[in-house]
């Protein structure tokens, strides 16, 4: 049994529906519409999470240079990562008032591990130097030593 | 039994097409929607993904030119463009390319004077700063 609704059965109605085709192109652009905004959003938010992602990483990378000195096999350094994450330290300098000298580095450092690290081409200055790491995520630690 | 003859009957054949044509149409205008929106949106994502550092900055005192030590941390490629000294344009060599991971000098000749503090800005093509406060020796 079919009620009335003013005036109108609602198989009636249903029948119109079916057979009035008027404003479905207005729907399926709507439709469109949506999915694209939903794509560029998409697209947008997943880049800027993953950069915050990466950034926040960099705020949890804690690393300490404990010490920096000349030893039998050539200059030692302790290095500490006092962080929550591994981190990859790529790049190590000897600073003096003199020079300031780079070299490439790849030492992974645990969260909570103390790393030594061995070179024999480097001669650490006699005078007050510093000691400077720096890490794949940008971060750095310096060692001031006299 | 008899077969329906179909190879005369051209009836709905027009709705049919227009439907397919319709269909193909909409597929195009969307494909071509997202790649305009991904090529637009590509410069936004790789300005956000851009970081730089300075490892150093070397105020040499045997030829008194200033050396910047950069290094590209972001996740695309970097083009340095400028670099700015209290402000001021300096020149240098060359703007240059820096892959990801990617490190070298940057040399200023620009005179300085000891003691004296110095904010240094390095600028990107796409406008990323990095820069610092750094004190003569």
């Amino acid at each position: 049994m079919l009620s009335r609704v003013g005036g109108l059965t609602l198989e009636t109605i249903s029948k119109r529906l079916r057979l009035d085709k008027r404003g479905v192109s207005n729907v399926i652009v709507a439709m469109l519409s949506l999915v694209l905004v939903v794509i560029i959003s998409a697209n947008v938010i997943i880049w800027s999470s993953q950069m915050s992602h990466y950034d926040w990483e960099k705020t949890q990378e804690k690393i300490e240079i404990v010490s920096a000195q000349t030893g039998r096999n050539g200059a030692l350094f302790t290095v500490n990562n006092k962080g929550s994450l591994t981190a990859h330290v790529v790049s190590l300098w000897v600073i003096d008032s003199t020079q300031h000298k780079r070299y490439d580095v790849d030492i992974f450092i645990n969260s909570g591990e103390n790393s030594t690290y061995t070179r024999m081409d480097i001669n650490l200055p006699s005078e007050d130097f510093l000691i400077k790491i720096i890490t794949e995520r940008g971060n750095m630690a310096i060692l001031s030593q006299s | 039994m008899k077969r329906p003859k179909l190879s005369g009957d051209k009836r709905a054949i027009t709705p049919v097409l227009s439907s397919l044509l319709l269909m193909v149409v909409a597929v195009a205008a969307m494909a071509i929607a997202t790649t305009a929106t991904y090529v637009i949106t590509s410069n936004l994502r790789e300005t956000m993904s851009e970081r730089v550092i300075m490892e150093d900055l070397w105020f040499n005192t045997q030829d008194g030119s200033i050396n910047i030590y950069v290094r590209n941390v972001g996740k695309v490629a970097i083009h340095v463009s400028s670099v700015y000294m209290n402000n001021t344009p300096q020149s240098f060599a060359k703007p240059f390319d820096l892959d990801v991971g990617g490190h070298r000098w940057l040399n200023i000749t620009r005179n300085w004077a000891p003691e004296d503090l110095y904010y240094v800005d390095v600028v990107t093509s796409r406008g990323t700063h990095v820069g610092d406060y750094f004190k003569a020796p």
